[in-house]
């Protein structure tokens, strides 16, 4: 499973990307917390973070799967 | 009857300057009657603090499906016929163009809706993000939430 940071997630985690294997978590949600816990800071962005399963949308109980690209975005800024 | 209209979008990420005349002459067709235009750039300030210049980066793989679903969602709500949206990423000057967005259509309302809804989905659903900079120092601008699923339906029990 790969996870992927964005803008000032990834600025606070300190790492893009990482890779992980999808027994650590089973869900979204878990998989966010699971970093919480290595990265505390990352817990006050919780309500102001989305995920994503597979570049779609996928709300925080959504089940992880070996091979899964899971990435957690901050509010959007383009235009 | 009037025959359908192919939709031979453009829908582009890049990191080089944004040539909109391209992009304006792949829409534009002889059915059409209309083009309508959205060019955004960089702002010399920001909550009245003078900018430096932005920086734009993406979750390239995800942003051009949304993207692409932004087209084809203007092909079902509007009679329009062909759209380009391109972002730029990357470091942007002031007054460079950061989003481009042109829809052609036979006639004017469709395009002028269009162009409309492309921008203002595009700001709250595309994973696109741009960091500020300042004489001292740079922030990720506010952004908006994009509206994602609160939690998985689940199936109804048998009855």
């Amino acid at each position: 499973m790969k996870v992927l940071f964005f803008g000032r997630l990834k600025d606070v985690f300190g790492q893009s990307e990482e890779s992980l294997d999808v027994n650590d978590a089973s869900t979204i949600e878990q998989l966010f917390a699971l970093y919480s816990e290595r990265v505390p800071e990352l817990a006050k962005y919780r309500s102001s973070v989305v995920a994503s399963r597979n570049q779609e949308f996928a709300p925080w109980d959504t089940l992880l799967h070996s091979g899964d690209e899971v990435a957690f975005l901050p509010p959007v800024s383009g235009g | 009857m009037t025959p359908p209209l192919d939709h031979d979008d453009i829908i582009e990420l890049i990191r080089e300057l944004i040539d909109p005349r391209p992009l304006i002459e792949h829409i534009r067709a002889p059915e059409d009657g209309a083009i309508v235009t959205f060019d955004g750039f960089v702002r010399n300030q920001s909550h009245n603090r003078p900018t430096l210049y932005l920086d734009y980066e993406a979750y390239e793989s995800m942003a051009l499906g949304k993207m692409s679903e932004i087209a084809a969602e203007l092909h079902e709500k509007y009679r329009v016929h062909r759209v380009a949206i391109v972002h730029r990423l990357g470091r942007l000057e002031i007054g460079e163009t950061s989003v481009f967005i042109a829809a052609s259509a036979p006639h004017r309302a469709a395009a002028f809706d269009a162009c409309r809804f492309a921008i203002d989905t595009l700001k709250r659903t595309v994973p696109i993000w741009k960091k500020e900079y300042f004489e001292d120092g740079a922030i990720w601008a506010d952004g908006e939430l994009p509206p994602a699923p609160v939690a998985t339906p689940r199936a109804k029990p048998a009855s």
